[in-house]
């Protein structure tokens, strides 16, 4: 009998030693994605990227076929349908203004489902039928997997919403239209410490989400370079229904500002309970809250706020107001998420370098988007040459607003404006 | 956290939050309780593990969510045109969501579960994986969910926070906090004016920076005395709405002792569970029995839906139902799985547990710990904490 007791003595202790390294190792790995991302808002500083070596596909006689997968299930609908709506009417707008001679461009769809492994094998399917590009997707955990499956294959990759620092490096092939997290997060730690004069302010990151890691960590870094203090992290998961430890953790650290650098399903109820936690500070994000749903599911709460976001449908570049006109007639309404306008500077950019093409094929295409320069996008004039993938553009801070206003375009950041 | 912090586990700890945090893992706890009991209820009966009983909660909180909309609780309606809410409204949508989840429940047993009833064990539990994948998929083509839905949070007419301070911190913190926030409003007010002859905000000339900097910084000293009359004091946080769903939780767990050991169907209900086939003999009319253990329990999981719907407000998709039920699947488990009061204390210590486990400072982990948990109770009665742990003839 006595020496059965043993036995759960010692399983106990291998367990609770289990959790404890597993944390330490775990809170150190969070950390990593912060230290190389500086280098690629500067570009030229940044390493190689490494070229494919696979040929890529060809177009066969008059098609050029163009690959976009974007969630058209799953949680993520939202921004896949903004997206692709987005994709269509630039492949219209393309089309009226001439197109190429001789040639038709199709749009294959693919439908990443929310989740990385369909990302990867709708992508593996598209580029078996013979695209010449793909666009996609609007998030960076699929957009890696995207760019892994291209990468092998040769095929260039221009990501619609990937904000992670990473997702470049996967190689040469490699882009996106919208700004880095190191980027967005150096724009709020900035508006933070200077126009909110916050000074200790905490995060709550969600462990999930590749995009939040790096959010958080960008907004620790350079909140932290500027002088400020972050108090305290919690985690939690995408689909968490309650979230009062973490925020009665973080009420015991009294800051006077949260981070929240998730996705909007989340971070509205999290900003709710943050004030009935006894937080009342200003809450701050990334564009993982561009939804107008984040105003009912923040409530009261969520008023005040303030986020980074890409574009904002009150903004007066004529661009802009072309690409709402343009909405109105094909989709109606307003764009409810920046995606739309992504989706359609993506599949814009593809098609301008489609344009300058030597020959059509997935090589000489990669080539010519890593020519493009001063391309007027609806989301700002965008640059790819010599930035490793990583367009130099602005970012918009919006303050969230009670209906009917929703979100109001607060102040623009050019990346020249920041102080580092 | 900081890096490295968790090589120590003291020095994370912060034992005045331990109170707040031992009472947000008992909130937490009773709804997973609430959801454990349909698992446990069907499994008692049937001996099937009702897969399917998470995306039933799925469709409680789309129900709530229609009945706040017929309302005029809409998400596009400005906040100041919104209706009144009231204890009947609430209770209107959770007798919606329990009567929709019940018939729901009664339509999966009568169509999925009971064609399979005499087949091997193994055709009804991939049914029931087969039903919730039905459910979640489907849902998805008729549910809203583009974007995800949040139930208005006006609906929920306790929106109040309640505290109680266990511990008091020194008069002299107090008045310390009152004279800064004194200094603070000075500040603010002088900013406020000069904000007039401002064009913009967040574009502010010198002579506004200054002002601006000069309330930052009366706000800083305020906040500091704050955070030091907190530190000083011991105080439990709850809002109304999640004391709601505890209490509405035990009043509803109270009927299904009443009902179970006390009526004549609780007592038919036992006698089935013991022994399905003996029961029939005996004359306990089965069909009817297993038909109202399906309604129980689905109304069980319909109102929990409701209130996690109303009182904390995430977002509903078809997939609403997953987490929540893995979460009570496993908390009935624990509990010891056929067992009723056994997924009331698998709910409750779940819940703690994650909560505890947060607390210590590793919330990435709150997850994992709860299924470490689980692993570490079945080793040691793998029958569940209350349940027999004798061997099952099959």
């Amino acid at each position: 009998m006595r020496a059965r007791r043993r036995i759960p003595a010692a399983l106990w202790a291998a367990l609770i030693a289990g959790v404890v390294s597993v944390g330490c190792s775990g809170s150190g790995e969070a950390q990593k994605p912060s230290e190389p991302s500086e280098g690629a808002t500067s570009g030229a500083s940044a390493a190689v990227r490494p070229q494919p070596t696979a040929e890529g596909n060809k177009a066969e006689g008059d098609t050029l076929k163009i690959g976009i997968v974007v969630p058209i299930n799953g949680d993520q609908k939202p921004w896949g349908d903004d997206a692709l709506n987005g994709a269509q009417i630039a492949l219209e707008d393309f089309n009226k203004q001439g197109g190429i001679a001789g040639k038709k461009v199709e749009l294959v769809i693919g439908d990443s489902g929310s989740n990385t492994e369909q990302a990867k094998s709708a992508a593996e399917k598209l580029i078996s039928d013979g695209v010449l590009g793909i666009i996609g997707d609007v998030t960076s955990s699929n957009t890696i997997q995207i760019a892994k499956s291209a990468f092998e294959k040769g095929v260039p990759v221009v990501s619609i919403g990937a904000t992670n620092d990473d997702v470049t490096k996967q190689g040469a092939n490699v882009f996106r239209v919208c700004y880095i997290d190191s980027f967005q997060g150096e724009v709020m730690a900035e508006f933070a410490y200077r126009d909110l004069g916050l000074r200790n302010v905490a995060l709550l990151t969600d462990r999930k989400q590749a995009y939040s890691v790096g959010l958080s960590n960008s907004f620790r870094k350079h909140f932290e370079q500027l002088g400020g203090k972050i108090v305290g992290e919690e985690f939690y998961e995408t689909k968490q229904t309650t979230f009062t430890g973490q925020l009665t953790n973080l009420k015991a650290k009294n800051p006077d500002g949260l981070f929240l650098s998730g996705y909007f399903p989340e971070v509205g109820p999290i900003v709710k309970s943050a004030k009935a936690a006894g937080l009342n500070v200003k809450f701050l994000g990334g564009d993982g809250w561009d939804s107008k749903e984040i105003l009912n599911s923040g409530g009261e709460a969520i008023v005040g706020g303030f986020f980074c976001n890409h574009y904002n449908n009150k903004d007066s570049r004529p661009q802009v107001q072309h690409f709402l006109k343009r909405w109105k007639e094909k989709v109606g309404g307003e764009p409810g998420t920046t995606m739309a306008a992504l989706g359609y500077d993506a599949m814009a950019v593809i098609l301008d370098a489609l344009k300058r093409c030597q020959s059509y094929d997935s090589k000489s295409l990669a080539a010519a988007i890593e020519e493009t320069e001063n391309f007027p996008g609806v989301t700002g004039d965008l640059t790819l040459k010599g930035q490793n993938g990583n367009p130099r553009k602005r970012a918009l801070v919006v303050e969230v607003r009670p209906l009917p206003d929703g979100f109001v375009m607060r102040k623009a950041i050019e990346p020249k404006d920041l102080s580092q | 956290m900081a890096p490295g912090a968790g090589l120590s586990l003291a020095a994370a700890l912060d034992f005045g939050t331990l109170p707040s945090q031992v009472v947000n893992g008992v909130l937490n706890g009773a709804i997973y309780a609430l959801i454990a009991l349909g698992y446990t209820m069907v499994y008692g009966v049937l001996r099937l593990i009702n897969f399917a009983h998470g995306e039933v909660y799925m469709l409680g909180a789309y129900t709530a969510l229609f009945v706040s909309w017929a309302y005029g609780f809409r998400p596009d309606v400005p906040p100041d045109q919104l209706p009144e809410s009231s204890l009947a409204t609430l209770l209107v949508m959770m007798l919606a969501s329990m009567a929709v989840c019940a018939t729901v429940g009664v339509l999966i047993e009568r169509f999925a579960y009971r064609p399979m009833r005499n087949q091997a064990r193994i055709s009804s539990l991939i049914t029931a994986i087969g039903v919730s994948l039905l459910l979640q998929y489907g849902g998805g083509l008729f549910l809203p969910q583009n974007p995800p839905p949040t139930m208005n949070e006006r609906v929920n007419p306790y929106r109040q926070t309640l505290e109680l301070t266990l511990v008091g911190a020194p008069r002299e913190l107090s008045q310390a906090v009152e004279a800064a926030r004194e200094e603070f409003q000075k500040a603010e007010r002088a900013f406020e004016e000069r904000l007039q002859a401002e064009k913009d905000r967040f574009n502010l000339s010198p002579e506004g920076e200054r002002l601006r900097d000069a309330k930052f910084e009366a706000e800083r000293r305020l906040r500091d005395a704050e955070s030091r009359l907190n530190s000083a004091q011991v105080t439990v946080r709850v809002s109304a709405g999640r004391l709601a769903i505890l209490l509405a939780s035990l009043a509803l767990m109270f009927l299904l002792r009443q009902l179970v050991l006390f009526t004549p169907t609780g007592r038919a209900m036992r006698a089935v569970s013991q022994d399905f086939d003996s029961a029939a003999l005996m004359g306990v009319n089965v069909d009817r029995i297993v038909t109202i253990t399906f309604v129980i329990g689905s109304a069980l999981a319909g109102a929990g839906a409701m209130m996690t719907a109303t009182f904390l407000g995430t977002s509903i998709t078809p997939y609403y139902g997953v987490l929540p039920g893995v979460k009570a699947f496993v908390a009935a488990v624990l509990g010891g799985i056929g067992n009723i009061p056994g997924a009331v204390l698998g709910g409750l210590l779940m819940g703690l547990a994650e909560t505890l486990v947060i607390w210590a400072g590793y919330s990435q982990f709150a997850d994992a710990v709860a299924f470490v948990v689980l692993i570490v109770v079945l080793l040691f009665r793998p029958g569940g904490l209350l349940g027999s742990s004798a061997v099952e003839k099959v």
